[in-house]
């Protein structure tokens, strides 16, 4: 879950909204199926409406290869750069702003 | 040799010409003299990668038609400043890409670049030499100059100083130029032919003057196509495991390139794939001969899925390589096979539709190579489950174990256990020297219980709650082992730090293997690993060297 903090200043309590990590809009889904054909763990699945849906978002490794090549755009989420390395994360704890994956 | 470190002289054109000089010696002022040379009568000349002009400017006062270009703005500034005061002189800045020469075919009558060809990646290089042949007149001349490697003993000095100024880069932050490797291969399939030749330092600094070659019979440059490289056999074996034992410290690429599985036609498929050794060699053997394409895209040797992730393999790369390669003309088929996990990469809706150099459609294949053939044979369009999971079966973890226990040995262990080993020699303790291949046995056989035993971890997705299970796992087996073998409570307890530690840190590491884990868990969570990792490392090294003081002295 990302959590997106209201502006601490403002009068009431910090409030936290939980937005999914990930989420295809149904508006937008044509139901095409070339997200269910490219997640590599098969999250996107048609519902009863032949609509796509990601029913555990909580498992997306964030490769971004259904929200890049969704031709609708209908695939919402925050990209965040870099694979799921641990020298990966190294580098960039050690050198923000850098995007060279594997040395 | 030192020209690496020109990427760090570019920030600031003021000082480029006078430190660049420095840098190699004076060559470089050896290099201008000798293109200067080689320009007579006065002609139409091109400079691709201008700097600071200062070459230009000197060609132009030779009474030359002058057109310069970079990409670099800062110094296209800076070379307008210094323009040179002599009224009558034709020279005209501009700022320009390689990829499309500001000039018209049939146009220059020589082309100049010097100390640019290793900016360029090898399919780039073949992309220059393209346009350089549609720039020039007949018989126009490519007047090149670059750092290549010399043959024989001088190529060990060199990779030495290379290695060095490249550590130096990296501390500075910045990306170092490439090696210019195969670069004397593309010269006569493109339609180029060596005329003049000069070597400098020993063969590390050339200058080549190239002529175009025009038979006549077409009017359009050739496409270089590398050999075909053995996949099968003892020698590709070897070069698997070369890629396995060095896996995530070494990039091992191959030329980039069109490639033939079997005997392929103008109907064959085209497979799409990066040029990584092992993907390449892995990719070709599950093929098994099937007629098709295989084209390898400049991924600098890294494989897809990594390469997808790290900007190594996307639109930009599958691009170029269709226009170096000239696919297109080969065949009829419009349509690339990539494969699967690419996509995280490569954006379909942005790349150009209906266009002249990129006249394909994608369609993303199976995940693992040996799917392909099936793949090809009945092009499902709904693909079936095995062919897009990427699962993290026993015999990947087993790889990942093999590539990890190597990983941590060179990178992490290998000095401090030389260092300790030489201590006891030197101490004249020779006996003792088990201990070090008992750290050895320990780092492997935690490789080899967390491969093993990855799955049992699947409880919960957060690496650090896995690296205190297997850690905890750790402390029960090798702690077991090592009470079979010396019946030392003592020795055992001093060193149960180090076997939670070497597991904790390996599980972590191992994150990078099992495909399913987010960059952003893994950032979050490396803060507060980082500061465990530390204090873990520091009591294990401590207990160790009770251990070693009181145990085996």
């Amino acid at each position: 879950m990302t959590e997106l903090k209201a502006d601490q200043s403002s009068c009431c309590a910090p409030q936290t909204i939980k937005l999914p990590r990930i989420f295809i809009s149904v508006s937008a889904c044509t139901g095409c199926g070339l997200c269910g054909e490219l997640c590599p763990f098969g999250l996107p699945q048609p519902n009863t409406s032949e609509k796509y849906e990601i029913k555990h978002p909580e498992l997306c490794t964030e490769c971004s290869a259904c929200f890049r090549n969704c031709p609708t755009q209908a695939i919402m989420m925050q990209e965040q750069k870099g694979c799921g390395c641990l020298w990966d994360a190294r580098q960039r704890a050690k050198n923000p702003g850098s995007n060279t994956c594997c040395g | 040799m030192a020209v690496v470190y020109m990427r760090k002289l570019e920030e600031e054109p003021e000082t480029y010409d006078s430190k660049f000089t420095a840098l190699t010696k004076g060559v470089n002022l050896k290099v201008q003299e000798w293109v200067l040379d080689r320009i007579q009568d006065p002609q139409s000349i091109l400079e691709v990668g201008c700097g600071t002009g200062a070459l230009a400017s000197k060609m132009a006062l030779k009474g030359a038609d002058v057109v310069a270009i970079d990409k670099n703005f800062q110094m296209i500034n800076y070379a307008m400043k210094n323009y040179p005061a002599e009224a009558n002189i034709n020279l005209l800045y501009q700022i320009g890409t390689l990829t499309e020469l500001p000039v018209e075919n049939n146009s220059k009558d020589i082309i100049v670049s010097t100390f640019m060809l290793s900016e360029l990646r090898p399919l780039e290089q073949q992309i220059f030499l393209r346009g350089a042949w549609n720039a020039l007149k007949p018989n126009g001349r490519l007047i090149l100059a670059a750092e290549f490697i010399p043959s024989g003993f001088w190529k060990l000095i060199f990779k030495i100083k290379r290695w060095w100024f490249k550590k130096k880069m990296r501390r500075l932050r910045l990306k170092s130029t490439f090696l210019v490797k195969w670069f004397f291969n593309y010269i006569e399939p493109i339609g180029f032919k060596i005329n003049a030749r000069k070597t400098w330092k020993h063969g590390s600094i050339q200058a080549l003057e190239l002529v175009k070659v025009n038979d006549g019979k077409t009017d359009v440059p050739g496409y270089y196509r590398p050999f075909s490289k053995r996949f099968k056999g003892i020698r590709s074996q070897l070069r698997i495991y070369r890629c396995l034992f060095t896996g995530q410290i070494d990039r091992v690429p191959i030329e980039p390139g069109i490639y033939q599985s079997g005997h392929p036609n103008e109907n064959s498929p085209i497979i799409v794939t990066t040029n990584y050794e092992y993907t390449y060699i892995k990719v070709m053997r599950s093929l098994k001969g099937v007629d098709a394409w295989v084209l390898c895209v400049d991924s600098n040797g890294i494989n897809v899925w990594c390469a997808a992730r790290g900007n190594d393999f996307g639109n930009a790369q599958l691009l170029e390589a269709v226009d170096a390669t000239g696919i297109h003309k080969l065949t009829k088929k419009k349509t690339l096979i990539l494969p699967q996990l690419s996509a995280g990469g490569v954006a379909k809706p942005q790349l150009p539709k209906n266009s002249e150099k990129f006249p394909f459609k994608i369609v993303y294949g199976p995940v693992w190579s040996k799917d392909i053939p099936q793949y090809i044979k009945e092009r499902p369009a709904r693909k079936p489950d095995s062919m897009k999971f990427a699962k993290f079966t026993i015999s990947h973890r087993m790889r990942a174990g093999i590539t990890h226990t190597t990983f941590l040995l060179r990178k992490i262990f290998l000095l401090p256990l030389i260092i300790i080993a030489a201590l006891l020699l030197a101490l004249n303790w020779s006996n003792k020297l088990w201990w070090i291949g008992e750290i050895f046995v320990w780092i492997i056989l935690t490789n080899a219980i967390i491969a093993c035993l990855f799955p049992l971890s699947n409880f919960t997705r957060k690496f650090i709650v896995k690296g205190i299970f297997f850690g905890v796992l750790n402390i029960i087996v090798l702690g077991g082992i090592s009470w079979m073998l010396h019946r030392s409570l003592f020795f055992l307890l001093w060193n149960l730090c180090f076997y939670f530690w070497i597991a904790f840190f390996s599980t972590m590491s191992f994150s990078g293997y099992t495909m399913s884990t987010s960059p952003r868990e893994i950032q979050t969570e490396y803060r507060l690993f980082s500061q465990i990792n530390k204090i873990l490392l520091i009591i294990s090294l401590i207990f160790l060297a009770f251990g070693i003081i009181f145990y085996i002295i």
